[in-house]
């Protein structure tokens, strides 16, 4: 490769049919899983088909597919967070302390995001420009977050939200809002990391960051603007996980960021960082609603959805290195 | 993992309906259960001798003026505003007593410790606790017992022999009748119901599906148990768990159980966004301040839990007692003001007797 060669930034999509379809491949086998297992639970219990259940499945993991959508960037660059969930629990505390308290609703959505950026542009300056590893810059802001959400709220439960606020429950054409979040904010993030420069500059990263660096790429500042972006998604999740009932608990749902990662992974984003998609992560978030929906429709215990996400997890990783193996 | 995967796709696709049907209910633990009697004679008392412990060379305080102080978990929240509130009642109504509340405003176990050593230290007869921990707590209250000071936690223990008596909220088997005979009560006693709770493995969730299949087998034998879920503490797992209940039974389900205070609200959730309201009742354990929008539309009309205010109350007695030397070891009951009679249990606990039931007549007066 020239170094002179100054559209390195915005290469032409051009693919290789085979790289193609290990890029896509993920994706096409979500949604045959998704299908399917639709399908025969239906052909048990029509029940499954009906308008109310399918509506839940698409609405009830939708928070966590909004969140995978920055994980998906975070790993695809190559790093990995695993404080989203914490900073999920402290965004949706302060959503929901600035409406209870009488602040703007418009405020109460927003803020959540932008503090999001801020603190997420933080821990990735700390990754990028002291160049300490993002597993243990995320580790000590887990603790930090968890620590500090459980010592300012005590515990107590934020209740009496005005209905107003209660984003996550309006319906659009008969949809939840939370599916519209979902759906559109994953087709214009896979849209922008195929087409624009910047997504390009992603793959690059977590591909190889030495060639990403002597293409003229600044990865330093690019870690930064991904971290921050991923901030702003898990800002979005937070308002959509505070507005789904009527009150805001104190502690986050247990394991909440390894949902987030394994959705991400499951998903087909390469932990090793440079490939997937979003719409990966979001059909694999997806599939977990509707494993959840079918175990208790085929009265297999719930201890079922954990065994059949670790699987996911180590069938996805293992075809993941075979096809890297393959196209090399 | 091979094996299990070949289970589970067996699982599917054989559509294991109807398995669960069979045999005991999902969710319980396997030990003995206890139901309480139908007509709601108190359970009677296992004979177990004192196991609490004994001030050293405490002055004889009958009827002399005595300073108080509680210090719960923390100080500012709605719950223990509501036992202090109670524990200022009742010393206000034996009118001997100078009580006051002090504490951490976290959930911390050692300012909660360096509070009551200052106290032992400042000098008073009675000191009320609720612990943040039980074993870190039992140095500090042994202290204050061997300083000759009357001790008597509330809400949530120490080990027995760090103080004298302790105030229990409410027995496994008392919870599980309150919540089964507000379900009968509601949908009718041949109706189908589901349990949303924690994990099956969650020991006070465990215990009250336990006690609860045996209540409902006494007492209530024609009401059906569908299948129970788990939603671990996760308010949208919970709200996703209880929706799927609605979506795969249909009219089938007459009621839901919440097991924990997320799990409750959060199967009312689900009840209001199907529009069942009316239809499905939710009957589960919940603090009122998360159950009043559901209570205050009428689609919720019983949450059980206890009274802090009376917890609080009856702890002021039962120190009072002690300090007078009216509760002494081996008593079977103690005389708690308004409140009654209450019994002695396991030793060196009182029972702060049947849950109380939150509805719409009562929820307003409580925050927490």
């Amino acid at each position: 490769m020239s170094a002179s060669n100054p559209t390195v930034a915005r290469p032409a999509p051009a693919m290789h049919p085979m790289k193609r379809v290990a890029a896509y491949g993920q994706e096409f086998i979500l949604l045959g899983a998704i299908i399917l297992l639709i399908l025969v639970v239906s052909f048990v219990n029509p029940r499954f088909l009906g308008a109310n259940n399918i509506t839940n499945i698409f609405a009830g993991n939708a928070y966590i597919a909004v969140a995978a959508i920055g994980m998906s960037l975070v790993i695809i660059s190559g790093h990995i967070d695993v404080a989203v969930g914490s900073l999920i629990g402290v965004l949706a505390t302060i959503s929901g302390t600035l409406a209870v308290n009488g602040y703007p609703i418009w405020l109460a959505w927003l803020a959540p995001v932008a503090i999001g950026i801020l603190v997420n542009a933080g821990v990735g300056a700390l990754i990028a420009y002291l160049r300490i590893p993002s597993i243990v810059v995320t580790l000590g802001m887990l603790s930090i977050l968890k620590g500090g959400l459980i010592s300012v709220t005590g515990g107590a439960w934020i209740s009496n939200l005005p209905a107003d606020y209660l984003i996550a429950q309006f319906r659009l054409f008969g949809i939840p809002s939370p599916v519209w979040f979902m759906v559109i904010l994953t087709a214009l993030v896979a849209f922008w990391m195929r087409y624009s420069g910047f997504g390009r500059t992603i793959y690059a990263i977590g591909g190889n960051v030495e060639a990403a660096r002597v293409a003229g790429i600044q990865v330093e500042r690019s870690t930064v603007i991904v971290f921050a972006i991923h901030g702003a998604f898990a800002g979005i999740a937070a308002v959509l996980f505070a507005t789904q009932l009527q009150v805001i608990q104190s502690t986050v749902p247990p394991n909440l960021e390894l949902t987030v990662i394994t959705a991400s992974v499951v998903g087909g984003v390469s932990i090793l960082g440079g490939t997937g998609t979003v719409i990966g992560s979001t059909l694999a978030a997806i599939l977990f609603a509707a494993i959840a929906s079918s175990l208790i429709f085929l009265n297999v215990s719930a201890y079922w959805l954990r065994a059949v996400q670790g699987l996911l997890i180590l069938v996805t990783v293992l075809a993941d290195m075979a096809r890297r193996h393959r196209l090399r | 993992m091979l094996k299990r995967t070949i289970l589970l796709a067996l699982g599917l696709s054989l559509g294991a309906s109807g398995a669960a049907l069979a045999g005991s209910w999902t969710g319980g633990d396997d030990l003995p259960t206890n139901p309480l009697a139908c007509d709601g004679t108190p359970g009677k008392a296992e004979a177990k001798p004192y196991d609490g412990g004994v001030p050293t060379n405490a002055p004889d305080r009958k009827g002399k003026p005595i300073k108080v102080v509680d210090v719960p978990k923390l100080i500012g929240i709605g719950y223990f505003n509501a036992t202090s509130k109670g524990i200022a009642d009742a010393a206000k109504e034996l009118g001997n007593v100078d009580a006051k509340t002090d504490g951490p405003t976290q959930a911390n176990i050692d300012q909660q410790i360096s509070f009551i050593d200052n106290y032992i230290t400042s000098g008073v007869d009675g000191i009320l606790f609720a612990a943040n921990d039980p074993v870190a707590i039992a140095p500090v209250l042994k202290k204050a017992l061997a300083a000759g000071i009357n001790v008597v936690g509330y809400d949530a223990n120490s080990e027995p022999d760090a103080r004298q008596w302790f105030v229990n909220q409410a027995e496994f088997n008392g919870i599980a009748k309150a919540l089964v005979d507000n379900m009968a009560k509601e949908v009718g006693e041949d109706a189908s119901f589901a349990i949303v709770t924690s994990t099956f493995t969650t020991p006070n969730q465990a215990r009250w599906i336990a006690e609860m299949e045996a209540y409902q087998a006494k007492c209530h034998p024609n009401m059906k148990w569908l299948e129970t879920v788990e939603a671990q503490e996760d308010n949208v797992l919970s709200f996703n768990q209880a929706t799927t209940l609605i979506n795969k039974h249909g009219d089938d389900l007459k009621g839901i159980f919440g097991m924990t205070s997320v799990a409750t609200p959060a199967s009312a959730e689900a009840v209001t966004q199907a529009g069942k309201c009316g239809k499905i009742s939710v009957v589960g354990l919940a603090t009122p301040n998360a159950m009043k929008p559901y209570v205050e539309k009428d689609c919720v009309k019983s949450v059980v839990l206890w009274n802090p205010v009376d917890l609080g109350y009856a702890a002021m007695q039962v120190l009072r007692a002690t300090a007078d030397g009216d509760l002494k070891p081996g008593a079977t009951s103690v005389k708690a003001g308004k409140l009654g009679e209450l019994q002695v249990i396991n030793g060196s606990e009182i029972l702060l007797g049947a849950p109380f039931t939150f509805t719409k007549e009562n929820i307003g007066q409580f925050d927490f």
